[in-house]
């Protein structure tokens, strides 16, 4: 590896650097207002077509959703932003662990392991309530 | 014969200066409203990262796959000359040919898609994005799909210039930018639209448009998928990524197949995880592209027509 190659390495890293900077600075990201049920519904329906959904219930700050249909739970997060969908058994979904006020939901899944929403506190209580 | 040389200029390196101009510019023009463009910060700087890395990790690789081309070189059928015009225009074609169907297996087998799945995992698309490339692609071997054209007898500098030449080309097809290029480009070239279905996760837009600079392949072998504005293109891959750790987008599909095989119970299974399309599952409880886009199609066809009343009238 000559010094040439690292200085050269050194110098991209540096523009890359620059790049993102940039990025931060102009912000162009999209919008992401606060979800509501039906904008919920419709993400989860490009997600998990033909799932009937039985309840849903909003996290406060907007950012995610979780939904139950049947047996499963359907959770949406928000990463950046743009959103991640997961599913997973209704009864793990219950056993999430609330920390400081957001609860946290642990899929066995590599490319996404966790999420975390700030839903109601009560919510545990909430969901267990619900009938079908 | 003289033994074959490394190609003496690089395209990829060449165009480096353009990519960061590009981006840039894209950038800005996106502030400024003259373009559609949208970059998340994280996102960005996942592509961008994820691109220094696989260049890292084709340095590394890099000398084994060119040394296996001159080995492949020794027994060539024809002698090709690179001065000849006819030789280039012959390079061309062979050359993007090979690089739909190394596209082609790298989406619809799963021990390929591993390596070429980061390249998807951005729900964005900007040149950014077009920088976020494998860093396990030379192990996956698909670079042996090359091979072949170097047992022709095109000298592996001509090889590996076309294939910089191929990948220059499809940078600046990576943008929401432009939106449709005049008929006959759409009609031969591959283009930001044909792209961007490419890249969208809608079952109707899955497992098409593996073109790299011609779109004919497509449309000769049944992949082409042209984009409808009524629906237009949601980004990523089927199961997103929950964050943006650059190891999670290089690894993950690696990671997924190994989990896999350590739960198979026959050679079948093994074989269905490694070599099956990705989604591949022994009880079908994953869902293939194959079956997203039966799954829509029946959607499509359950739900009623809708009839537009002004046009009725």
């Amino acid at each position: 590896m000559t010094l040439k190659y690292i200085i050269t390495q050194l110098v991209t890293l540096a523009i890359l650097g620059g790049i993102m900077g940039l990025v931060a600075w102009v912000k162009i990201p999209r919008a992401t207002p606060p979800l509501d049920e039906a904008e919920v519904k419709r993400r989860l329906a490009e997600d998990f077509p033909q799932t009937p959904l039985d309840q849903i219930w909003l996290a406060l700050d907007g950012a995610g959703a979780v939904a139950r249909s049947d047996d499963l739970a359907l959770l949406l997060f928000r990463m950046g932003d743009s959103y991640v969908s997961r599913s997973m058994a209704w009864s793990q979904a219950l056993q999430a662990q609330a920390i400081k006020g957001r609860f946290w939901f642990r899929f066995n899944d590599f490319a996404a392991p966790k999420a975390s929403l700030a839903l109601a506190p009560d919510w545990t209580r909430a969901a267990m309530g619900e009938t079908i | 014969m003289a033994a074959p040389s490394a190609p003496a200029i690089d395209p990829v390196t060449l165009a480096v200066p353009f990519f960061i101009l590009a981006i840039v510019l894209e950038i800005l023009l996106a502030r400024l409203g003259k373009v559609k463009a949208v970059y998340e910060a994280k996102d960005t700087a996942t592509s961008l990262l994820m691109g220094f890395g696989s260049g890292i990790a084709g340095l590394l690789t890099g000398g084994v796959v060119f040394a296996a081309s001159v080995w492949v070189y020794k027994y060539h059928l024809f002698d090709i000359p690179m001065s000849a015009a006819w030789a280039w225009l012959a390079i061309f074609l062979l050359e993007d040919f090979t690089y739909y169907w190394f596209h082609r297996l790298s989406h619809e087998r799963r021990f390929w898609w591993a390596a070429h799945v980061n390249h998807h995992t951005s729900q964005h698309y900007n040149l950014a994005t077009a920088l976020r490339q494998t860093w396990t692609g030379a192990t996956a071997g698909t670079w042996a799909l090359w091979l072949p054209l170097s047992l022709l007898g095109f000298p592996p500098a001509m090889i590996a210039i076309q294939k910089g030449i191929s990948l220059v080309y499809q940078f600046w097809i990576h943008t929401e930018a432009v939106r449709r290029l005049p008929v006959w480009v759409e009609a031969l070239f591959n283009t930001p639209s044909h792209h961007r279905v490419h890249h969208a996760r809608n079952p109707r837009y899955l497992d098409s448009n593996y073109a790299g600079i011609l779109i004919i392949w497509d449309r000769m072998f049944g992949t082409f998928v042209p984009e409808i504005d009524e629906e237009p293109c949601r980004y990523g891959v089927v199961k997103n990524l929950g964050d943006f750790n650059i190891l999670r987008v290089a690894f993950h599909e690696w990671v997924g197949i190994f989990s896999d095989l350590l739960t198979a119970k026959s050679l079948r299974e093994a074989s269905g995880y490694l070599f099956g399309a990705p989604g591949w599952s022994p009880d079908g409880s994953r869902q293939t592209s194959t079956m997203l886009k039966a799954q829509w199609a029946d959607m499509q066809t359950a739900e009623p027509v809708k009839t537009d009343p002004a046009a009725a009238s």
